[in-house]
């Protein structure tokens, strides 16, 4: 009977302590939570309020009154609607060129057959030690000399081909048994067929993810963009915001509101972007780091 | 195919398979194409341009041998050179503090299969996708010294504002912040999906012979994640050594040149100073510097992880 009371007793306790770790857990994940999020709340409550309310000795957590004008003025002082559409073209430029040209290379690197294959991917893999932030002053040279400089040539073409999707096509190709292939010849198919009508579609997961990345790393690239755009002619909208609070030189601080609306306005199509297509960014992520 | 194959024979089976291998290097062509020209053929100029005496004002130039080099390592570059690297790698250090050590802690908090726990780990992982150049302009706004919220917050429990981006003592911490609610989500996801592949009966046996959370951790989880860190180590130290985009927004290398690291202080050299010749120098020293710790890094670890077999 002791026993059976004991164990009892015992049950119960791990029972309530499971449920403290639980409930601990949950609180403190929030906490993470809310903090993470704050950065992007403060943009938006910011973005809303009157420059009067923004200044206040003691911040407000929610506009008194909404100031929806703020993202009409932030429109009228920088032209984010030319910022959106070189944004657009230069990564549509980028994202196809690398898939592309990615496609064929990893073909070439996975099921092709010539001497020095191997010894040739390494000069693939080599490319990923040489950042253009190393060398971006001898490539600029070369941009110029092509005169373009504020051209899309010139936000495309530099980033055309990317070591990380050849490597990461590579390995996901390699995977697709030979026999689809073999049978894909019988039937006349040539390379352009095999690789865009077979092993493309059959690696889909793949592409998707490393479009996606290729997408929003294009987005979101400022270094250099900023090198080769020296008018907002061709200028993208990674340096747009920052354009939009220089161009209140020395009263940023009244006008965060507005500059807070432009923010909001670069910063909601990735956001979209990333809550309809995160399955493929994650599962990007997990491939690359078991690799 | 092969029944094909053989049926082909003699001279014109050989040119056939010539050509075959001809036109699987064709595949490949395009891509090396663009590395040599955009990636290897720059290397060499950069090499070459530190030995000449370019700047973006004239448009002709000699050589003139190592002058450059001397004015980094023995004339007036040499102390903005050392201060530079100080914080280039004060600042990859934070960098790989934060994504493996905070990645680590939040992959622990966040493993819980419930759809809650999975919508949290994309909201913490999700500021990885925000242009740097746009979050930072919000961390300027919350770190402002006058009407930031985070003084506001810091008044509340009686502490002094503090003149975070605007002075040289806290500018590198002001951007560390920014740095770290960017990457610490993407430490917890590359840990989490390491951790989903370790077995479960490691634990379970471990269990059975009385280990505690911590010693499970301690013992299996930390070992078995080694090849996950060493692939975060290296990815981070890469990335991190490079950064310019926040410098840029935040600080533009300043205050008193506290945040001036090393592509910042490459571009400046190259497009504002319009000293061409000494960034080529600058960029040449830091690629080797680059190079190096790579190699000795991949070099250590491959004695040092452990891998699951």
């Amino acid at each position: 009977m002791s026993m059976a009371n004991d164990s009892f007793a015992a049950n119960v306790r791990a029972k309530r302590a499971r449920l403290v770790s639980t409930v601990l857990q949950y609180a403190l994940a929030a906490i993470v939570v809310v903090v993470v999020v704050f950065p992007v709340y403060w943009m938006i409550i910011s973005s809303l309020k009157t420059s009067e309310e923004l200044l206040r000795p003691v911040p407000s957590l929610w506009p008194a009154e909404f100031r929806w004008r703020n993202y009409s003025d932030a429109l009228a002082m920088a032209p984010f609607g030319k910022y959106f559409f070189n944004t657009l073209v230069m990564t549509m430029g980028i994202m196809s060129l690398q898939l592309v040209i990615g496609s064929f290379a990893a073909y070439g690197f996975s099921k092709g057959r010539f001497p020095g294959r191997d010894a040739l991917f390494v000069v693939v893999l080599g490319a990923l030690m040489i950042p253009i932030q190393v060398t971006f002053v001898p490539i600029y040279g070369m941009v110029a000399k092509l005169h373009w400089i504020n051209t899309f040539a010139g936000l495309i073409v530099p980033h055309a081909v990317s070591a990380y999707m050849i490597f990461m096509l590579r390995q996901t190709f390699k995977s697709v048994d030979d026999s689809f292939l073999e049978a894909a010849r019988l039937e006349g198919m040539g390379r352009i067929g095999i690789i865009f009508k077979i092993l493309v579609p059959m690696c889909k997961p793949t592409m998707l993810t490393v479009g996606i990345i290729s997408f929003i790393d294009g987005w979101n690239s400022y270094f250099w963009p900023k090198m080769v755009t020296t008018t907002p002619f061709r200028r993208t909208i990674a340096q747009g915001v920052y354009e939009l609070k220089r161009s209140y030189a020395g009263l940023e601080t009244m006008n965060q509101n507005q500059i807070m609306a432009g923010a909001v306005m670069a910063v909601v199509p990735i956001i979209v972007l990333f809550v309809v297509l995160q399955k493929y960014i994650l599962s990007g992520f997990s491939k690359a780091a078991s690799k | 195919m092969k029944a094909n194959g053989n049926a082909i024979t003699g001279r014109r089976g050989a040119s056939h398979r010539k050509r075959e291998k001809a036109k699987d290097f064709l595949c490949v062509a395009p891509a090396l194409a663009f590395f040599a020209v955009f990636v290897y053929y720059p290397l060499v100029d950069l090499f070459r341009i530190g030995f000449t005496n370019w700047n973006l004002i004239r448009d002709d130039y000699k050589y003139v041998g190592l002058k450059n080099y001397k004015w980094l390592f023995k004339g007036s570059g040499f102390d903005t050179w050392l201060a530079s690297l100080k914080v280039t790698f004060s600042y990859t250090f934070w960098e790989i503090v934060i994504t493996l050590a905070g990645g680590m802690l939040l992959a622990a908090l966040f493993n819980r299969e419930s759809k809650a726990f999975s919508a949290m780990r994309s909201i913490v992982f999700m500021p990885k996708y925000i242009a740097i150049s746009t979050s930072a302009i919000v961390f300027m706004w919350i770190l402002n010294d006058q009407y930031g919220f985070l003084n506001f917050v810091m008044g509340i429990f009686g502490k002094e504002p503090v003149a975070w981006l605007n002075s040289e003592r806290t500018a590198l911490t002001s951007v560390l912040i920014l740095t770290g609610w960017r990457v610490v989500g993407y430490g917890m996801m590359i840990y989490l999906s390491a951790m989903k592949g370790i077995s479960k009966d490691y634990y379970e046996a471990a269990e059975l012979d009385g280990a505690n959370a911590f010693l499970r951790f301690r013992h299996i989880t930390l070992p078995l994640l080694s090849p996950t860190t060493l692939f975060l180590f290296v990815t981070t130290f890469i990335a991190s050594m490079k950064v310019f985009q926040s410098i840029d927004v935040m600080t533009s290398g300043g205050p008193y040149e506290s945040t001036n690291v090393m592509v910042y202080w490459i571009y400046d050299l190259a497009f504002v100073q319009f000293r061409v010749d000494r960034a080529a120098v600058v960029a040449s020293v830091f690629f080797v510097i680059l190079l190096a710790f790579t190699a000795a890094t991949m070099k250590i670890s491959n004695k040092s992880v452990h891998y699951e077999s």
